[in-house]
């Protein structure tokens, strides 16, 4: 399935962590890498006349900047670079996913994130609003994760909502094709106002998980294996704290259930994971139907 | 940038390398819809771009008054004649675009044509004209808040406080701060939203002049002159001094319109596109220009009366004086007319000296910092920052300086205009001089109308140089017995000259003329 990855470049260190991520998992699925910058439409504003001076410059330093990013890439890893002119950077990379039927666009999610993990900037967020392909968030510091890495594990968060099934299709091809583990993990928050029976609620929120995992292990094709965790916390942020994380992971997790059908949007649940997941996610959407 | 690429950045691409563009190479990637970037302006949104640019609002209000404190009631005359060195030059303007389309634009092709040292000397005029306009701009801005919220307010006291200097200043770098950040993140307006501010500002100030047509008719007005055909002839100003002076005054009210011909020479359309929104614009600018200045000397006069257009007192913002007496409550509609005109010029007059100022990074003219393209907005960053902050230091010193700063700024900034797009005009001719005679069309486009537009503005600037050194001359503030419109030029030409002495002790590559070689038009 991963056959084509389109990064979104940008030369700087958000765009560095999207192309090491994009590299990594395009060489540990053996797909090609299309690293696409996309620059602005001049003339979709009306108040700076566009000036092709200006643009032939710009599209020079982008070549420069591409040049030089591939060059950090090295050999290893199939590429090709483009550069692509949008009304904004999130259409530009739809559109891109969609010329070259890319399965997945890799970006930087940091934008000041603090100590490593990521809090969403701009351009994810508008990503994640707009495409219908799925879109790989990489963490502040994933330049620094090397590509000779590879993918160490898929995690599938599997909740009990719509969006569960294609997160599960995805994180199992995913593990297909990067010759990974898979592991399922259903976050359990139980965050009660006082008074109530606090071990009861525990009690029947991880029994609920645990249905939930042992129905998506049952729903695995014949021949997969995947391990199964339930991760508890008195928030979500809390229950990712309480798993192990390995340098390598990449998590999926679907996308809200208030996106428009296969459009992407991400769900409280997801954005808190986010905040506090050391490793890259991917966030599928609802039905790729 | 141009076709010649002498300074080498970077390496080939290991990967091969793909781009959607067929606006820019014409000849690459075929022709293809979603790589269209610049060839998309339709001829409405020319229009509205010229318009925007010329800002007619802010422009009228500035520098109304200084013109008629120069030619008295021959204001329209003067607009119709400081269109045409203007029109020459933007031909040769042009030529120079379709053959050499650099972001340097005069830095560039000066360079080209005159060497490095004439044209490190244009790209400074440029951006010294533009940094001068835009702490002027940003000036009428503030006075036009202070009026706006005073008229919300009906409390007419609100607005004097824009002539607190401590606090005309501070609000000022707000402003400044607030179009550079706009500006570094190339936030535009959209396309609909300018087309209805655009809009706006042109009904605005016809309503203006009309108002103040029926008051003069009603016997309402403050010193109401009767129209005569004498204020179209351009011989009845008094002497050719202040006939020069206006037309560089008038210089400035057309500045900005050339890129309405030199934008796009890919409009979509057809190949007339951008010819007729050159000249819709200018007949638009023209006819507006005509109309608000024969109705406000018909309505003030040019006596130094309270509201009179010869008092000093109102001359630097005449529409902050005038609006309330014409338009009675309307008069908001003004403020916010000049107010959203000088937000979309201040943004757009950026960009010019933030692009002459990277192509000079870029070309080793000043230090390499400036040729810094930001990542993630496009813009360049660094050269924007810059400008931002020489136009803000230089507002705040020119406030404590002249009470008629703004007066003054403008005064001076038609000469630095004169300067600049004549060392243009001049290169343009001697660019093309091997082919002047290949076709009638090169005859006039290459060699007659930019080098009389040269002339003209050449002529133009000695003589304000000149008679700016007078004491009296612009708002009269003089430092050390000068005019301060002489000490302001000259302060800024001779800062250039120390600059550029430096930089070519620094970076001697660029004045041999390595980085960016002398060429001549070929075939």
């Amino acid at each position: 399935m991963v056959t084509r990855i389109v990064v979104g470049y940008t030369a700087n260190e958000s765009g560095a962590d999207a192309l090491a991520l994009g590299g990594r998992l395009a060489a540990a699925s053996e797909a090609l890498l299309e690293v696409v910058m996309v620059l602005p439409i001049e003339a979709r504003g009306a108040v700076v006349p566009p000036d092709t001076g200006y643009e032939r410059h710009l599209k020079e330093r982008s070549r420069g900047w591409l040049a030089e990013a591939s060059a950090r890439l090295g050999d290893g890893v199939e590429q090709a670079l483009h550069i692509r002119y949008a009304e904004s950077f999130a259409e530009g990379l739809v559109a891109a996913a969609h010329e070259f039927d890319a399965s997945l666009i890799v970006v930087g999610a940091a934008r000041g994130g603090l100590l490593g993990r990521s809090r969403i900037g701009s351009v994810a967020n508008d990503l994640l609003h707009a495409s219908d392909v799925p879109v790989a968030l990489a963490p502040a510091g994933s330049r620094e994760v090397p590509v000779s890495l590879g993918v160490t594990r898929i995690t599938g968060a599997v909740g009990t909502r719509s969006g569960a099934g294609s997160v599960l299709d995805i994180s199992v091809r995913l593990a297909r094709l990067t010759h990974a583990p898979l592991r399922l993990v259903s976050l359990v928050s139980i965050d009660l106002p006082a008074g109530m029976d606090e071990e009861l609620a525990s009690l029947a929120s991880t029994a609920h998980a645990d249905d939930v995992l042992e129905a998506a292990r049952r729903a695995l094709p014949a021949g997969t294996t995947a391990t199964a965790v339930v991760a508890t916390g008195d928030t979500i942020e809390q229950a990712v704290k309480a798993l192990e994380w390995h340098a390598g992971e990449v998590v999926l997790v679907g996308s809200s259930r208030l996106a428009a059908s296969s459009r992407l949007f991400l769900g409280s649940t997801a954005s808190k994971m986010l905040r506090e997941l050391p490793v890259p996610m991917i966030v599928v959407p609802r039905s790729t139907s | 940038m141009t076709q010649q690429e002498p300074v080498q950045h970077h390496t080939e691409p290991h990967a091969p390398l793909t781009t959607a563009s067929a606006a820019i190479d014409g000849k690459e990637g075929g022709i293809s819809k979603k790589g269209l970037s610049a060839g998309s302006v339709g001829l409405i949104g020319a229009i509205v771009i010229g318009i925007s640019c010329i800002a007619p609002a802010y422009t009228l209000t500035a520098a109304l008054g200084p013109t008629v404190s120069e030619v008295g009631v021959q204001v329209p005359a003067i607009i119709l004649v400081g269109f045409i060195p203007m029109l020459l030059v933007a031909f040769g303007y042009r030529e120079l675009n379709r053959r050499m389309p650099d972001s340097g634009t005069s830095f560039t092709w000066a360079t080209r044509a005159f060497g490095p040292w004439v044209g490190w000397l244009a790209g400074w005029g440029l951006v010294a004209a533009t940094i001068l306009v835009l702490s002027n701009l940003a000036g009428i801005a503030v006075d036009f808040l202070f009026l706006l919220i005073s008229q919300i307010a009906g409390n007419p006291e609100i607005a004097d406080i824009a002539a607190n200097p401590f606090v005309n200043v501070v609000t000022c770098l707000l402003f400044m701060l607030g179009a550079t950040w706009i500006s570094y993140r190339d936030m535009q307006t959209t396309q609909k939203l300018q087309y209805w501010l655009v809009g706006f500002q042109v009904l605005v100030l016809v309503v203006f002049s009309v108002a103040a047509l029926i008051e003069v008719a009603n016997g309402n007005a403050f010193d109401a002159t009767p129209i005569e055909l004498s204020w179209f002839n351009p011989f009845a100003v008094e002497s050719f001094s202040a006939f020069a002076a206006g037309l560089s005054l008038s210089i400035f009210i057309f500045w900005g319109w050339d890129v309405t011909l030199t934008m796009n020479e890919e409009t979509r359309g057809s190949e007339k596109t951008p010819g007729r929104a050159a000249t819709i614009t200018v007949v638009t600018i023209v006819i507006l220009y005509l109309l608000i200045a024969v109705s406000l000397i018909s309505f003030a006069g040019v006596g130094t009366g309270e509201y009179g257009l010869g008092n000093p007192d109102i001359q630097d913002n005449v529409f902050f004086h005038l609006a309330g007496p014409i338009l009675g409550p309307l008069a908001v509609l003004v403020s916010l007319a000049v107010l959203t005109s000088s937000a979309s010029s201040l943004q757009s007059t950026f960009v010019s000296p933030a692009r002459t100022l990277l192509a000079m990074g870029h070309y080793g003219a000043l230090p390499e910092k400036f040729a810094k393209v930001s990542p993630r907005f496009f813009t360049p960053g660094y050269a924007t920052i810059v400008s931002a902050i020489v136009a803000s230091v230089f507002y705040a010193v020119m406030r404590f300086v002249s009470e008629n700063v703004l007066w003054d700024t403008i005064t001076a900034l038609g000469m630095m205009i004169c300067f600049y797009y004549g060392i243009t005009a001049f290169a343009c001719v001697w660019f093309f001089r091997s082919v002047w005679f290949r076709s009638v069309r090169n005859v006039f486009f290459t060699l007659l109308f930019p080098l009389i537009g040269g002339v003209i503005l050449a002529v133009l600037f000695f003589t304000t140089l000149i008679d700016s050194m007078d004491p009296a001359y612009g708002s009269g503030s003089n430092v050390f017995g000068l005019g301060l419109v002489f000490v302001l030029g000259m302060v800024v030409l001779l800062s250039g000259v120390v600059i550029m002495l430096w930089q070519w002790r620094k970076r001697p590559a660029f004045f041999r003329g390595e980085t960016l070689s002398r060429a001549v038009a070929e075939d």
